[in-house]
């Protein structure tokens, strides 16, 4: 008797704050949220404060306190505008450009799954070609295209960002487009469906979410890309580039300026990418 | 038996379909670009037949600059080897722009650039010699000589951090005089020098290396105005401040803080004579504080550097005390930031790219200026710029 009452209140004991903040919902949501804030916040003020350098054995000479790197990009905000323009330009229409390349071939090879699978190794093949490798190769065939430096080391640069881009694209989209729920292309053919139908009914709105799941990967890849290709390009002009020069010339605060000015793009390209998703996702369920 | 046959050749097919689909994208584009190209090639054409009837005198310097400026087709590394052409084009009062060249010379040869740097010791060679990677070029170029041109700015010299100077003086003084003993031996025999640098691990040819070497010795044996120079590594203030100035004039750095700090260096900030010429007064006998020591290239080993693989190669380290650790450059390596990291003790560098480092905050001293006049020039087709 005496045990089963202990035991009683033991089940009807409150539940401790911790475990009741671990299983809330809206808790859960805002540590999502302030968790990663607090740690940037941490890594702010250890930076700061120089702790950062002791600990990773460094001068402010080659790592810049954030308030002086801010302060430096205020002050070549025009110059730093005009490069990430360039930046941003060329990853942007490559991304553009290479996804619907990819998604075609991918829907091409969908058609043709026999095959299918074979041809995606080799564009998986051309993914894997490093960009250091294409860049210089791209310059040399775009020599010819426009008497302007710039026009022409644009369309080469594009060109890189497009080959990654596009494989990833297609890559993704094939799975999208084959690997689809079970028995429900068998149901369309009891249904009588022609290839068409179930091509537009069923393998199209399949693919959306690997759409985004390529995306995801090729929007940073498609920065790095267009950043790295401004390497070898003729006309010097593009964060990527600026980083270069100023590492070179041992000017590294200047080089910390466009290293973030090429974190803002990757981070405000990845959430507007998040948004379209949320939005996108949120009607195809 | 025949359905499987079918099915083969049907997939055989649809892979060459696809491999034709996959090259679309790059298809139109390059479609466009043939007829931009077969646009340009008539234009050009066109201003070429203008260019024959007109005459067939080449143009002067002045001329040549001003046209390739005007086409926007001067072409440099960057990187912090393109000051003397800012100031070249300063000098004219033309726009500083210029292209981006890569490693080769295919943009000087394929006429995207038409007014190319090239360094006599290397690019140059390799435009005029026949030789194994060389353009064949021979005697059909012009050359422009940024000594002439009075542009000249000071090249490979020898620098450590003003800590390690200060705290290591007897080490620096070994280095120097078993540097420039090196450096002697390698002018009297570039040949020799060539086939040491060869042995110890070449990027080039064995017969651009030799070339190398032949040219490298002028550099280091004569001056901006082609006197012969005989005291190696002498650091001559005329031309040092020469360099100094147009640095001043021409290095863009963003950091206003720096760009500031440069415009104040002197001289005195960035060289120090004294450790040259104590060890050109000695005997050749040194007490090293440091014994192992390490010098940083510039760039890859090649017969730039003959002095230093032909001091190690005949022991003259090893006579005044020290072990040295010869460490290959190249591309994006920073010598200045190698050195003022500790992670080496000396480097080779140009003195603009010196000023511009302890500018940024740097701490480094030259402590020997081996090239004695600029090695870098200008090439151009003269079909190019026919009057």
């Amino acid at each position: 008797m005496a045990d089963s009452v202990v035991y009683q209140k033991k089940i009807k004991r409150k539940k401790s704050l911790y475990s009741r903040i671990k299983e809330s919902r809206k808790c859960q949501n805002i540590l999502t949220v302030v968790l990663p804030i607090l740690f940037g916040l941490l890594i702010f003020v250890l930076w700061q404060t120089k702790v950062l350098h002791a600990m990773m054995h460094t001068d402010t000479f080659t790592l810049p306190v954030p308030t002086r790197i801010a302060k430096l990009f205020g002050e070549n905000m025009s110059d730093v505008l005009a490069n990430m323009r360039s930046t941003v330009l060329v990853a942007f229409i490559g991304l553009i450009a290479g996804s619907i390349i990819g998604y075609l071939v991918a829907v091409i090879a969908s058609i043709f799954p026999n095959m299918g699978k074979g041809g995606l190794n080799i564009i998986g093949a051309f993914a894997s070609i490093p960009v250091i490798a294409l860049a210089p190769v791209m310059n040399n065939w775009t020599r010819n295209i426009s008497p302007d430096a710039n026009t022409r080391s644009t369309v080469a640069k594009i060109l890189v960002v497009m080959l990654i881009a596009a494989a990833d694209m297609c890559l993704n989209a094939y799975r999208g487009l084959t690997e689809l729920k079970p028995y429900s292309e068998d149901l369309m053919k009891t249904y009588a469906a022609s290839g068409f139908t179930i091509f537009v009914k069923l393998r199209l709105p399949n693919s959306v979410p690997y759409i985004f799941t390529a995306l995801k990967v090729s929007v940073p890849a498609s920065i790095m890309t267009a950043i790295v290709s401004e390497y070898f390009a003729e006309y010097i002009i593009g964060v990527g580039r600026e980083i270069r020069e100023n590492i070179v010339l041992s000017q590294y605060s200047i080089a910390w300026v466009y290293i973030s000015a090429a974190c803002i793009i990757g981070i405000v390209s990845y959430i507007i990418l998040m948004i379209i998703q949320s939005v996108a996702l949120k009607r195809y369920h | 038996m025949k359905r499987r046959k079918v099915r083969r050749l049907m997939s055989i097919l649809a892979i060459t379909a696809m491999v034709a689909t996959s090259a679309v994208g790059c298809g139109s584009n390059s479609s466009s670009s043939s007829q931009n190209s077969s646009g340009n090639t008539s234009a050009s054409a066109d201003s070429s037949s203008k260019v024959s009837r007109t005459g067939t005198a080449t143009m002067t310097n002045e001329e040549i600059i001003k046209k390739a400026a005007s086409e926007g087709k001067i072409g440099n590394w960057g990187l912090g080897n393109e000051y003397e052409v800012l100031a070249l084009l300063g000098k004219y009062n033309l726009p500083t722009k210029y292209l981006s060249e890569d490693f080769t010379m295919d943009g000087f040869d394929n006429d995207s650039i038409t007014l190319a740097s090239a360094m006599t010791y290397n690019e140059l060679g390799l435009v005029q010699n026949s030789y194994d990677g060389g353009y064949g070029y021979g005697n059909d170029i012009g050359i422009i000589d940024m000594n002439d041109e009075g542009v000249a700015m000071m090249e490979d010299n020898i620098f450590c951090t003003k800590d390690f100077a200060k705290k290591n003086p007897e080490t620096v003084k070994a280095f120097l005089y078993a540097s420039i003993k090196g450096w002697k031996d390698a002018i009297a025999d570039p040949k020799a020098a060539a086939q040491t640098v060869y042995e110890a691990g070449s990027s080039v040819s064995q017969d651009h290396q030799n070339y190398m070497a032949s040219e490298v010795a002028k550099l280091v044996t004569t001056d901006t105005k082609g006197n012969k120079v005989t005291d190696i590594g002498n650091m001559d203030d005329d031309a040092m401040q020469q360099t100094l100035d147009i640095a001043k004039k021409y290095v863009k750095l963003d950091d206003s803080s720096a760009q500031e700090k440069l415009q104040n260096t002197t001289l005195d900030d960035i060289r120090d004579k004294q450790y040259l010429e104590a060890a050109k007064n000695s005997d050749g006998k040194f007490s090293p504080e440091q014994k192992k020591v390490s010098i940083q290239l510039k760039w890859l080993p090649q017969a730039q550097f003959m002095g230093y693989y032909v001091a190690q190669a005949k022991g003259y380290y090893k006579d005044v005390g020290l072990t040295v650790k010869i460490v290959s450059g190249g591309g994006d390596i920073s010598e200045t930031t190698a050195v003022n990291n500790g992670q080496v003790d000396f480097g080779v560098t140009w003195e603009t790219n010196l000023a511009s480092a302890d500018a940024g905050g740097m701490n480094l001293l030259e402590v020997a200026q081996i090239y004695q006049r600029s090695g870098l020039v200008l090439v151009y087709k003269p079909e190019n710029f026919q009057k």
